[in-house]
């Protein structure tokens, strides 16, 4: 499987992902947790926001201009795949952070969505720097 | 020399960088405690009697799962409880119940525990709605005497008296009661209503909007 395919298939899950947590969050209600589980801590708290966008929906929106930028092959469709994967790798992380050190939760949905940016974000650098098959303008 | 290749990740990269950071601090911002809490006259004249706010010969008991550090509890008590109050608990026709859950951390415990000291002294609903209108960062440790008693002093609490209690073993017993009722009846997310009649098994409703609730509340007195 060449990394743009293998790109598409974790953005597809990602966008699952995401998309049942945006879902969640409109509904007004909390992602299955049990009651000691960290989801719904995690899905309450003032970092589930960004400036008043659900974080989940950021995390839609990157997914799919992830899969939107795979849909061409050329420097600068890899390059804005790079940039979408590595914004995503790093806003992941930094929620990581927020739920481990700050809220003292972790969200299992949050955590899937994390582990998909990384791939993608590996995957995106590998296919920008190291893939051989020239790219196409 | 760099590629062309090496040249573009670069610029994704730092790119990106920026991005995060921005967005960081952005998330970073806010959630403090309000400075000053408004006083609220939502509850004014409406009896309360352990916690149980309206008259207690009402039909209908709707009872609000919540832990104090929710922030969407505090929505639902901004959007949901005054169309509650001011047409059924005003009207006699279903009176309000809470159960403090302490999920969300240690300030979750120490609110709910100072709520108890507040439903003895027959202010529990007004300190619950002080206290969402000055919700901090969770779990960072805000609520701390010197908040409790701010939002006390905007809630009508005696504060010296409800930090005392607080303190007691008696102020756990709500919260045991609390976590016991949601274990049994399968709430695992907050704010979570129940509707009841007399003293029939209530039901769980699936959403907080009042509309939700309030035809809950039709359908009981509909029976």
């Amino acid at each position: 499987m060449s990394a743009r395919a293998a790109s598409a298939a974790v953005a597809v899950i990602g966008l699952g992902i995401a998309g049942y947590l945006t879902a969640v969050h409109f509904a007004g209600g909390t992602p299955a947790c049990a009651v000691a589980h960290g989801c719904a801590t995690v899905q309450q708290s003032k970092y589930a926001e960004l400036a008043g966008v659900p974080v989940a929906l950021l995390g839609l929106l990157g997914y799919a201009g992830v899969l939107a930028s795979l849909a061409r092959d050329g420097e600068s469709a890899r390059t804005v795949t790079a940039f979408l994967s590595l914004a995503g790798f790093g806003f992941s992380g930094w929620l990581t952070y927020v739920e481990v050190a700050r809220l003292d939760a972790i969200c299992s949905w949050c955590v899937a969505s994390a582990v998909c940016m990384t791939l993608l974000a590996v995957l995106s650098v590998a296919r920008l720097v190291c893939d051989a098959t020239p790219a196409r303008a | 020399m760099l590629t062309s290749r090496n040249r573009r990740l670069l610029a994704a990269a730092a790119l990106a960088a920026v991005v995060v950071a921005v967005a960081a601090v952005a998330s970073s911002s806010g959630g403090q405690p309000a400075a000053t809490i408004a006083k609220s006259t939502l509850f004014r004249g409406i009896p309360e009697q352990h916690g149980v706010l309206g008259d207690p010969r009402a039909p209908v008991t709707v009872t609000e799962y919540v832990d104090l550090q929710c922030p969407v509890c505090a929505a639902a008590a901004r959007e949901t409880l005054p169309t509650l109050v001011r047409d059924y608990v005003r009207t006699g026709k279903a009176k309000l119940d809470v159960r403090t859950l302490s999920f969300i951390g240690p300030d979750s415990q120490r609110a709910a525990r100072f709520a108890a000291g507040a439903a003895g002294q027959g202010r529990l609903w007004p300190f619950l709605e002080a206290f969402y209108a000055s919700q901090g960062q969770e779990n960072s440790g805000y609520v701390t005497d010197e908040h409790l008693r701010s939002v006390a002093a905007a809630a009508g609490v005696d504060a010296g008296a409800a930090l005392e209690y607080a303190d007691s073993a008696a102020a756990q017993e709500p919260l045991n009661r609390a976590n016991a009722d949601a274990q049994r009846l399968g709430i695992d997310s907050t704010p979570t209503f129940t509707v009841a009649r007399g003293d029939a098994e209530p039901h769980v409703l699936p959403a907080h909007e009042a509309r939700s609730v309030a035809a809950a509340i039709d359908a009981e007195l509909g029976r």
